[in-house]
């Protein structure tokens, strides 16, 4: 039960509280270049959830078995990337196989997930949490997807009604874009404090 | 001394190394065998035919971009020549890829506006401040006292991937230098004014308007709409008047003394030539007039 009530919170923290892009800043590039409409977002969000569920347990599982025991843990932001690169070529390889249209409509979107800072940057804070458990780890990785896939799509719902308002002239495209962003992330900022 | 401290940090950083090696060499092993097995099999034709596509992905070919068109077309020959954008050229490159051959070929598609009126020519019985889209306006009736004509907040330039439409005073007006022919423009349009016709000179004339009102409802609400009066199908016959409304019959076109008496005798000059060339010359006329 004990368990259970910490992962719970734990997945409500980093998909809320803690949310990746809204609070941490992290993965703007997709946050803003990919939620033109909320399909292509969606999309985004799906795979970004793959990828770093998959990263977010391999390199748990590299930090704790090899890098801790043998106090390497200086060399944790270049193995955490090369796992990283090696987990979105794998991804890519499958859905090309398995999924052809999805790939299609990927496109470039897929390789860049290799430089989203979102998923680096999950890793690190896995470490820097010290999260002891691979379950525990696990589910702040689905959690940190599921919380990106949210704010994108949140941001794809809003860009798509926007397009129909009469912006200035002067904050049409990307400054209202920011703008918008910012009024969000105020929004999640009310979550701060939820969990103690 | 340097010798010693290089000999220093090799010995207390061999064990990265090794754990770097090791990591990089067992992702290499799993990419590896992933690649073998996961390996998708891509027709060398697809590929070079997607090459000589334009890769504007309009959509022109009824396909979802140049992507699936080209692997389509590999399929089928009897495809080629469906992209606007490439025209003649790329139906003449895929039909070589596949070691084909493909003779004449139609004349292209423009889009014609049937509208003449900008903003000044038109009749409005209310002001429309809602959304700046084609379609919402056109939700509205008895704004624009024309229910045929162009409404001017440009869905078919926000369509265009070519930069080839804009609204010029109110009306939309094709730049036939850019355009590609690609339809999106005359998808867009909610009054369905934009119609795609074969081009088989660089200017066309054309009947720009499509208002089917009697001709004193369309002179009270347009100064520039077609009246049907038929003057012009008296002097030529290539034209065609049917609800109130005159047309060109591009199946029979050519131009000779009718269709150039017809344009002028006109009473509300809406017979008018478009296409590369015309655009210029109304240019620089409107600040004349």
């Amino acid at each position: 039960m004990d368990t259970l009530n910490t992962l719970l919170l734990g997945f409500i923290s980093i998909v809320l509280i803690n949310n990746l892009v809204l609070t941490k800043f992290l993965g703007i590039c997709p946050f803003l270049g990919v939620s033109g409409r909320i399909d292509m977002a969606f999309g985004m969000g799906m795979a970004v959830t793959f990828v770093v569920t998959l990263s977010g347990i391999l390199t748990w599982m590299i930090d704790h078995f090899l890098l801790k025991p043998y106090d390497l843990q200086v060399m944790q932001y270049v193995c955490f990337i090369l796992v990283i690169a090696g987990a979105v070529q794998l991804v890519e390889m499958y859905v090309r196989k398995f999924f052809p249209p999805l790939y299609e409509s990927f496109g470039i979107f897929l390789p860049l997930i290799t430089t989203n800072c979102a998923i680096l940057g999950l890793c690190l804070f896995i470490n820097l949490w010290e999260i002891n458990s691979l379950i525990e780890a696990a589910v702040l990785s689905i959690g940190a997807g599921v919380g990106f896939t949210m704010a994108i799509c949140i941001m794809a719902g809003i860009r798509e009604n926007l397009n129909l308002v009469d912006v200035p002239k002067c904050l049409r495209g990307a400054p209202i874009t920011l703008i918008t962003a910012g009024l969000l992330t105020m929004a999640f900022m009310g979550f701060s404090g939820m969990i103690k | 001394m340097i010798l010693a401290s290089v000999a220093e940090l090799m010995n207390s950083a061999w064990p990265a190394g090794v754990m770097m090696l090791g990591l990089g060499g067992l992702f290499a092993v799993i990419l590896l065998v992933a690649s073998e097995k996961l390996k998708v099999e891509v027709d060398a034709k697809v590929e070079a035919i997607q090459g000589s596509l334009p890769g504007v992905d309009c959509g022109a070919c009824g396909f979802a971009g140049c992507g699936s068109y080209a692997k389509a077309v590999a399929a089928d020959p009897e495809l080629i020549g469906k992209c606007a954008p490439g025209g003649s050229a790329t139906a003449e490159k895929i039909a070589e890829i596949l070691s084909l051959s493909v003779g004449g070929g139609a004349a292209p598609l423009r889009p014609v506006i049937h509208c003449n009126a900008d903003i000044d020519n038109r009749t409005y019985y209310a002001k429309y401040e809602g959304i700046e889209s084609c379609t919402a306006a056109n939700a509205l009736t008895n704004v624009q006292a024309c229910k045929f004509g162009c409404v001017g907040y440009g869905d078919c330039v926000a369509s265009c991937k070519f930069d080839a439409i804009h609204i010029v005073n109110g009306l939309a007006t094709v730049d036939y230098d850019k355009c590609t022919g690609c339809t999106a423009c005359s998808k867009a349009c909610p009054k369905n004014i934009i119609e795609m016709v074969p081009f088989s000179e660089p200017a066309m004339t054309v009947v720009a308007c499509h208002s089917q009102e009697t001709g004193r409802m369309t002179r009270q609400m347009c100064k520039v709409g077609c009246i049907g009066c038929g003057l012009c199908k008296k002097n030529s016959d290539i034209f065609a008047v049917n609800n109130n409304l005159a047309s060109v019959i591009y199946t029979d076109y050519k131009v000779d003394e009718g269709v150039e008496t017809a344009t002028t005798k006109c009473p509300t000059k809406v017979i008018k030539r478009v296409g590369k060339g015309v655009i210029a010359e109304s240019k620089v006329e409107s600040p004349v007039a």
